[in-house]
């Protein structure tokens, strides 16, 4: 595995990774160990994307010379920051302030004093952590400053060792750093969830149909991959193997964090099976990504519901045999439907047509909650991305383009595996999301600061 | 897949499509034709395979109900071995399974009998599959089951072995109303009595499709004139064989419940009638009773 990424990255940037990077880079003796350590511990990545730098430097390996859409700041990019600098400023102030409080036991009014300690309280809590991170981090641009006189010292052991110190710090840092990032960035209600992913074929006919299976069983093996537990829903076929819709509920840890990243439409180009005199055609398909619930987050009371089964006539149970367990659930108040026919026993069915109520529903409700936030983004999650087409895959070229952030990886019947190709991709989308996220944090505070 | 759903329909065989479905899968090692990828479809059926699909199909096409062709069917979570005649479940014993399980598990709560085992004692288990549903639920539960017909009892031991729940269920070939005394001298500790007796009644017996009428065993639809034949005589048994406060869930037609709650207030003193609960389609399906003064 870590042989094939390699494989990808190498060629296309060798000059690129070892000139560009942080120091960290330089490192590691060779660049597999790049995918080791995104995965290890600084998984919120803030790491120079090669992808991004590679396209601008290796403009004979694309056939198309792709404008960078997106840009993926480095971690020192971000710290060399005013606005970061303000804002880590403003929250030590904000803890120091509210420590103070505490430790004081003392408030302003009488009434409102339980409330605010209380308050107070749980922000020093919840800040301790990157308040410590922020402190190590000073400490080490202390120690760093100290080698850096010892550097000049006249013995050379003394420089190698200090060389050494300089080397150990200056990793220490980075990973503060990418820690310090991390904690920034608040985790969506939604995020710790479970999810329901819906496929759809889109335009294209047969083709289209046939494109969605292939990437319905392409998320099948990205959870297996990620150890999640996928479990089929609904499955409508089309006549010639190719699938209409589907959904399957997903979970596993993260597994909303990864995928919401997938929804929208992704298109195919190629020849389709289907065409007989050899022409080219693009076809879509859309995924849906519902983040699913837990049953004390949201509750959906049983009377607004109209559960329809097969059983309408005469007065049914012992008077009727039948296969058809297909089960159908509307919700009355919103006139969502769901229905579940992939079981032989009703009651699976009905389980399993409520779990992608539920999923809608939630989803409904959170579309409401974050719409306003997500508006000015790039990367859409929710119904303003839906239509939006993401991806695409292009057969001939053999490669996939991310529309996003504008990265293109190669290697079409690999990455629908879902195997590390996908996850690569999703990975950098998530850094990107990461950042957009970063950048209105710091945006709000500017407009604060000023 | 399309051939054979012709054929049923010709025959007038109810459900054709789903008929064909169902046995084409199974032939090909699946439960659902969903579940079954792409490749598998599409391959063409070696001789062997073929013959089999022909004669399942044959089976159909004389009404034999699907589940009695393939040979079996799933309840709740679990898949059953099916054979005629015994009764094939309906969907509507799911839901009397989640009944028993829900009060239990609140009974449990409540810690009424928080120490004791619980048993369960069903009557006329058929295949076994509310029994061995609620074995497989409650890990500490024990149970017994009784059916008339020999042709159950042996159905329902095929089902615990393969379900590995032996260890837990007895199983007799007791007929609860000539052998009532036999039964009344074995139990009297039972905490969960359950039952889907034969509850049709007489006159309705005759307009039921061929596929029940022609395969399933008549005993275990009968009810009697008005149904309520068995039922009588389970609730006259039940307070004999209850611990205090023991349950009695049953499934009914939906025109018994006010009936057998008085008949109960008028003829069982030790039985107190605690409510219907409807099912999936909103009638008026079950019945709780419990033992007390």
């Amino acid at each position: 595995m870590a042989y094939r990424r390699a494989g990808n990255l190498m060629p296309r940037g060798k000059e690129c990774i070892l000139r560009r990077f942080m120091p960290i880079f330089q490192k590691l003796p060779n660049v597999s160990n790049f995918q080791q350590v995104n995965r290890a511990g600084l998984f919120i990545g803030f790491h120079q994307c090669p992808h991004n730098h590679c396209q601008s430097v290796n403009r004979t390996l694309h056939t198309t010379t792709p404008l960078l859409v997106a840009k993926l700041l480095s971690v020192d990019e971000i710290f060399a920051r005013r606005s970061l600098q303000d804002y880590l400023k403003k929250i030590e102030s904000e803890y120091v302030e509210s420590l103070k409080i505490v430790n004081s036991g003392v408030t302003e009014g009488q009434l409102e004093g339980e409330e605010e300690l209380r308050a107070k309280r749980t922000k020093v809590s919840l800040l301790a952590p990157l308040i410590q991170c922020i402190r190590e981090l000073e400490a080490k641009q202390k120690e760093i400053a100290e080698t850096e006189s010892l550097l000049k010292d006249e013995d050379p052991d003394m420089r190698e060792l200090a060389d050494l110190e300089r080397e150990a710090c200056l990793e220490d840092i980075q990973s503060l750093r990418q820690k310090i990032l991390g904690l920034l960035i608040p985790e969506e209600e939604a995020d710790l969830s479970d999810l329901v992913l819906e496929v759809t074929a889109g335009v294209g006919g047969q083709e289209a149909m046939l494109f969605t299976a292939e990437v319905f069983d392409m998320y099948q093996g990205f959870a297996q991959n990620q150890g999640w537990v996928f479990d089929v829903l609904e499955y409508m076929t089309s006549e010639i193997g190719g699938l209409r819709h589907a959904s399957a509920s997903i979970s596993g840890t993260h597994s909303y964090k990864r995928i919401k990243f997938e929804a929208g439409v992704h298109r195919v180009q190629r020849v389709p099976k289907t065409e007989k005199q050899g022409r080219m055609h693009t076809s879509t398909m859309t995924v849906a990504v519902l983040p699913q619930p837990t049953e004390i987050s949201f509750t959906i009371n049983p009377k607004d519901l109209r559960i329809e089964t097969k059983r309408a006539s005469g007065a049914g149970g012992q008077h009727v045999n039948t296969t058809d367990s297909a089960v159908r659930i509307v919700h009355l108040p919103t006139g969502v439907v769901s229905e579940c026919q992939q079981e032989r026993s009703q009651l699976k069915n009905k389980e399993k047509a409520m779990k992608v109520l539920r999923a809608k529903l939630y989803s409904m409700r959170l579309e409401e909650e974050t719409s306003k936030r997500y508006n000015a983004r790039k990367i859409q999650i929710g119904t303003k991305g839906r239509s939006e087409k993401i991806r695409t895959y292009n057969f001939p070229q053999d490669r996939i383009t991310d529309h996003r952030i504008g990265m293109t990886v190669h290697d079409v019947r690999g990455f629908l595996m879902g195997e590390d190709l996908l996850e690569e991709m999703n990975s950098s989308l998530q850094d990107f999301s990461n950042q957009e996220t970063l950048m209105d944090l710091l945006g709000e505070n500017d407009q604060e600061g000023s | 897949m399309a051939l054979w759903k012709r054929h049923f329909e010709e025959s007038g065989v109810t459900e054709p499509d789903h008929s064909s479905q169902y046995i084409i899968a199974h032939l090909l090692g699946a439960k659902t034709i969903e579940s079954l990828n792409q490749e598998k479809l599409t391959e063409f059926l070696s001789h062997d395979k073929a013959q089999q699909l022909w004669d399942l199909c044959t089976r159909r096409l004389s009404r034999m109900p699907v589940q009695y062709v393939i040979g079996e069917w799933d309840f709740r979570d679990l898949t059953l071995k099916m054979r005629p005649p015994v009764f094939i479940p309906r969907p509507e014993t799911e839901e009397l399974v989640e009944l028993v399980l829900a009060d239990l598990q609140l009974r449990q709560e409540t810690g009424v009998r928080a120490e004791a085992q619980h048993i369960c004692l069903e009557v006329g288990c058929g295949s076994g599959a509310i029994s061995l549903s609620l074995l497989k639920s409650l890990p500490r539960l024990r149970a017994i089951a009784l059916d008339q017909s020999q042709d159950a009892v042996d159905l329902t031991r095929e089902n615990a072995l393969s379900l590995g729940l032996q260890d837990r269920l007895q199983i007799h070939h007791i007929d609860v109303i000539k052998g009532a005394d036999t039964v009344v001298s074995l139990y009297d500790s039972i905490s969960t009595l359950v039952s889907n007796p034969p509850y049709l009644f007489l006159e309705d017996m005759t307009s039921l499709e061929p596929e029940i009428l022609r395969f399933e065993d008549h005993a275990a639809l009968d009810g009697g004139k008005d149904g309520l034949t068995v039922i009588r005589q389970i609730l006259t048994l039940a307070p004999k064989l209850l611990s205090n406060h023991g349950r009695v869930y049953l499934e009914v037609d939906p025109r018994h419940p006010p009936v057998i709650q008085q008949w109960v207030e008028e003829h069982v003193e030790e039985l107190l009638y605690v409510e219907t609960r409807h099912d999936i389609t909103d009638r008026p399906r079950f019945c709780i009773l419990q033992k007390g003064k």
